[in-house]
């Protein structure tokens, strides 16, 4: 009986929402929540770490947004690779998306496990990275830009001008170099995957494309210095 | 969405019921009460009720005083009669429910206009109400100026007294802590870590609820600087010697208490508990979920095992609650699941095992799974596609001719 | 290479310590017993019994390479043998009840059928290499289709038969599969015994004498591809004589039987039209080889999904994987009387052993509560396991 009036108070909230959309009111996602609806905080180890410092009591009173699809308590999760995921994904194929991480994720295992078998002593072979996440995290810091160029125009002309970039707009940068240099591939011969996979490794190892591509702006940054002041002009 | 808006008074409600009471009495004499248990407003030191005695010299007052005094007076017998009104209805309520009229409280009265005028209206403030006058009619301000047109409250001049009043008051109030804070200082003592003031669990008094109290209007802005003024104050650290102050303008937030209200578990054929949770929703998707306890982990949906979801996102969705929980190998599941995709129904299911195993897990467990998200239910759904437009955001390709 | 990666197998194969940053000091022992626990030092799968279900063996180097050179280990298995630099397969019930049958059949009764059957993933094919093995070790003659697949679905060429009006041969596949036959037997095709009973003319000036070696037949085959298909054809009554007569004992394992029998191939005519298997020449010969009409023989065969998945679009709710569905009406009809052997989804014991193993030779990342994860994640079943360990 309380589970049937329950239900009968969110289909109300469910008939608010019709009511909401034929008077015309767009939703957004999450957005459909209002502002004071906290994020999920779905992972047990951040709980933990706010129940110790006592911060938990402020959310006592708070309700919460739903906890999304792709989110999970499990410590297979792991934020980056999720948005990773959501970059490459298109036309709304999440699963595809996924797969084609966890691919390139095992050719990455394979390459360093092929590494590992060929070390003789036990100083290389601690040296070497096995763990396809860590390679992943390492990669996307590397590749990450500190500075990008950003048009501006001062008296009829457009200067590339060097600009601080946010951390999520680095990361962003970062990760969508990432995917673009996989793509430049021989289609025939080579999967996505494969191509990734080497992607990963070198941007970890500090070499390769997506590298090169971060410090050819580097430079141009370096080059166009004079042009910084236009920023505030 | 629980934010209680301000009382919206309906007279008209309020009168027909009062009317309808007094139709069958006698109307009796309405005595005018004495103007000192008057509607002036009192909140805490701010404005008292100015005495009006009619034996003053008249020769002296000012047109706008005079008009002052005609409506308080006007306003004060009105309020007396409703009062009067109201306690007479009281009793014949009483009388009609057939309950003692001496012990008859407000809920009571609610309780028997619900009754007695069934209504199927969706928002309750346009319901029958039978409340004292007090709640209904909006308070007034009294004489602000005496006779000779010299304002009483200092602030008068603002416009707006009472509320500035506040802010004087907050102002006051902190150079006060710099003051204290200085001396303590002085003498090397820190501010007592039992006593801080926990602000927890309330927040600030709505603008509404401000403007009902100060009886005056607060527009957005100034509310704004009453609140940052408010948490200027509150975050200093000796705060808690002001704590009266403080917590005079703090609400209680709503309490999730329907999140504790966990389901009674049945008992099934074989002495195992299960709880059932009906029309598990999420986007198209539709179904139901039981889960029994003691159980081995073992799940069935539409018949199958978990193979019925292909993808690993699904699977893990079905998971999330069991492991967050640690309820994974301690309860069965079995879901039956009708229309929409299988993200759909594996955020159907999800909610469906998370609402259910509240009746196996404790409270605090419950706490937990409800800030983790899952016992929320996920009002989203695909937004129609507009006419003028591709799609639901998408617009047509601008040309430009 | 050789040398390089046998020291390598030698070297990881055995029993060695788990490093030290993933374990306390406590823990390390406890891990050392259980490194014992899932694997077996049991090499030979004859001894396989109960008492080596859920553990790992080897497959020696050399045994492997001699047996699965040209196919009959899964792609995805193939990969990891390379990557863990060791052939290691589990011991399950399904190959070991089957090991025990063939250790006890008498082989003057006319041949026992076994069909292997299971669910998508769930490891036919990697039981029937285990019984490959074990026939390989107890000097079986081995016939041995790795995949039927690449006959009906990945045929290499097509041509008209120049023998049977309105059949077609696989030119190209058919001496594929001889070489593999070639490889696999290359130690019993030695035995001076193993004759061909009568003259086969193959063309006006190209022959084969009788009495001559089986091993001439191959060789002709292999190098004449124009023939390789009826070639095969001979080899099947060949060794169906050769079994009967007592001189060889023969083992005929065939991996996805079912798609002999499924109407829908890869394999066009030069008009573009469908061939069915009935009308492709190899057919005839693996059929032959799978009749009860000879002795001293035994034979294996999977029956596969796939076959049906991949041709049909979207999943058929009359869909099954029991052999009587897969086999179709004719297919039943000629297996019928056979054994059939249910390859199971994994217990939980099998389940342990196999991340055991991944733990160990470095593939999965360890947390915890890992195992139970992964067993719901999985269903059970070994494959998805594979596909959910990958990111791992």
């Amino acid at each position: 009986m309380a589970a049937a009036k329950g239900l009968f108070a969110k289909c109300q909230l469910f008939k608010w929402n019709i009511q909401a959309i034929s008077a015309g009111i767009f939703q957004n996602g999450m957005a459909i929540y209002p502002s004071f609806y906290i994020d999920p905080i779905f992972r047990k180890e951040v709980q933990q770490e706010l129940v110790q410092s006592g911060e938990i009591d402020q959310y006592a009173h708070l309700p919460t947004k739903p906890a999304a699809n792709n989110q999970t308590c499990s410590l297979t999760f792991d934020p980056d690779i999720s948005l990773f995921t959501n970059y490459l994904m298109r036309d709304g194929r999440k699963n595809f998306a996924r797969q084609l991480v966890e691919k390139s994720l095992e050719q990455v295992k394979r390459i360093q496990l092929e590494k590992f078998h060929k070390c003789t002593s036990e100083e290389d072979k601690a040296k070497i990275e096995l763990d396809p996440k860590v390679i992943f995290h390492r990669a996307v810091t590397n590749s990450m830009p500190l500075l990008q160029l950003m048009p501006v125009k001062r008296g009829g002309v457009k200067y590339q001008v060097p600009v601080p970039v946010s951390h999520h707009r680095s990361r962003f940068l970062g990760m969508k170099w990432l995917i673009e240099a996989s793509r430049e591939k021989d289609k025939k011969t080579v999967r996505f995957w494969t191509q990734l996979a080497r992607e990963l490794v070198d941007a970890s190892n500090n070499s390769g494309r997506v590298i090169r591509r971060k410090q050819d702006l580097h430079r141009q940054c370096e080059a166009n210095k004079a042009y910084a002041h236009y920023r505030w002009s | 969405m629980m934010r209680k808006i301000g009382i919206a008074f309906r007279p008209h409600n309020l009168l027909n019921i009062q009317n309808w009471l007094l139709s069958s009495r006698k109307i009796l004499e309405i005595r005018t009460l004495s103007a000192q248990a008057s509607s002036t407003t009192e909140i805490g030191s701010i404005d008292t009720g100015a005495p009006v005695e009619n034996g003053d010299s008249k020769k002296n007052l000012s047109k706008a005083m005079k008009a002052y005094l005609d409506r308080a007076r006007e306003h004060d017998e009105f309020m007396n009669a409703q009062r009067v009104e109201f306690e007479i209805g009281k009793r014949h309520l009483a009388n009609m429910m057939g309950e003692n009229p001496e012990t008859f409280t407000q809920a009571d009265i609610d309780n028997a206009i619900e009754y007695l005028f069934p209504s199927g209206l969706y928002q309750k403030h346009a319901r029958p109400i039978m409340k004292p006058p007090e709640e209904v009619f909006p308070q007034r301000k009294a004489a602000e100026f005496d006779e000779t047109g010299r304002p009483y409250h200092f602030l008068f001049y603002t416009g707006r007294s009472n509320f500035y009043q506040v802010l004087y008051d907050v102002v006051e109030h902190i150079n006060e802590m710099y003051k204290f804070e200085d001396s303590m200082t002085r003498k090397n003592l820190q501010p007592d870590p039992m006593l801080k003031l926990n602000l927890s669990g309330t927040e600030w008094i709505a603008k509404s609820a401000l403007e009902f109290r100060v009886v005056e209007t607060v527009s957005d802005r100034e509310y704004n600087t009453f609140v940052t003024a408010m948490d200027r104050l509150s975050n200093m650290p000796f705060a808690y010697k002001v704590k009266d102050f403080i917590m005079e303008y703090r609400v209680s937030l709503m309490n999730q208490s329907e999140t504790y209200d966990a389901i009674k578990p049945q008992i099934r054929e074989d002495g195992r508990e299960s709880v059932t949770v009906y029309e598990c929703r999420r986007k198209r998707a539709i179904g139901n979920v039981t889960v029994i306890s003691p159980g081995t982990g073992k799940i069935t949906i539409n018949g199958q095992g978990i193979s019925y979801f292909e993808g690993i996102q699904e699977r893990e969705q079905i998971l999330f609650p069991l492991i967050f929980s640690n309820m994974q190998n301690k309860v069965d599941i079995e879901a039956e699941m009708q229309n929409g995709g299988p993200s759909g129904q594996a955020g159907a299911i999800r909610y469906g095992i998370s609402w259910a195993l509240r009746s196996f897990v404790d409270q605090e467990t419950m706490e937990s799974m409800r800030l983790a998200g899952l016992l929320t239910f996920d009002i989203r759904v695909r937004e129609r596609k507009k006419p003028g437009q591709a799609g639901a955001r998408r617009k047509f390709t601008w040309k430009k001719r | 290479m050789l040398k390089a990666t046998a020291y390598l197998f030698l070297k990881h194969s055995t029993h060695r310590a788990i490093p030290t940053r993933y374990l306390t000091a406590a823990a390390e022992l406890q891990q050392d017993e259980r490194l014992q626990s899932f694997r077996t030092q049991e090499a030979d799968p004859s001894k396989h019994s109960k008492d080596h279900l859920a553990q790992f063996y080897t497959i020696p180097l050399s045994d492997r390479n001699v047996l699965f050179q040209h196919g009959g280990l899964p792609k995805t298995f193939q990969q990891h043998i390379k990557t863990f630099n060791e052939t290691c397969l589990m011991v399950r019930e399904p190959a070991v009840d089957i090991i025990n049958c063939l250790k006890s059949i008498d082989y003057d009764k006319p041949a026992v059928r076994f069909v292997l059957y299971g669910k998508n993933g769930t490891g036919k094919s990697i039981s029937l290499a285990h019984v490959l093995h074990y026939a390989f070790k107890n000097k079986f003659l081995i016939v041995h289709v790795p995949w039927v697949g690449d006959f009906m679905r990945h045929c290499k060429d097509s041509s008209n038969s120049e023998t049977r009006e309105g059949f077609i041969d696989l030119n190209i596949n058919a001496a594929a599969w001889l070489l593999h036959f070639r490889t696999q037997n290359a130690e019993l095709l030695k035995n001076p015994d193993l004759k061909i009973s009568r003259d086969i003319q193959w063309t006006k000036r190209e022959s084969t004498a009788k009495d001559s070696s089986i091993l001439e037949l191959i060789e002709h085959g292999i190098n004449r591809m124009r023939f390789a298909s009826d070639c095969v054809n001979i080899l099947a009554e060949e060794i169906k004589l050769l079994s009967n007569a007592g001189i060889c004992k023969t083992l005929v394992a065939i991996d996805g039987f079912n798609e002999f029998f499924y109407p829908t191939t890869k394999v066009y005519t030069e008009k573009k039209e469908i061939v069915h298997p009935n009308k492709i020449t190899l057919t005839e010969g693996f059929l032959n080889l799978t009749k009860f009409d000879w002795k001293n023989a035994a034979v294996i065969v999977t029956v596969d999904e796939m076959t049906v998945k991949v041709h049909e679009e979207g999943t058929d709710p009359s869909m099954s994987h029991f052999p009587r569905f897969l086999l179709g009406k004719h297919g039943f009809e000629h297996l019928d009387p056979f054994l059939p052997v249910n390859v199971p989804l994994f217990s939980k014991k099998e389940h342990e052993s196999i991340m055991d193993y991944f733990r160990e030779r470095r593939w999965v990342r360890p947390y915890p509560g890992q195992d139970e994860e992964l067993y719901f994640l999985s269903g059970g079943n070994p494959f998805t396991l594979l596909d959910y360990c990958k990111s791992l």
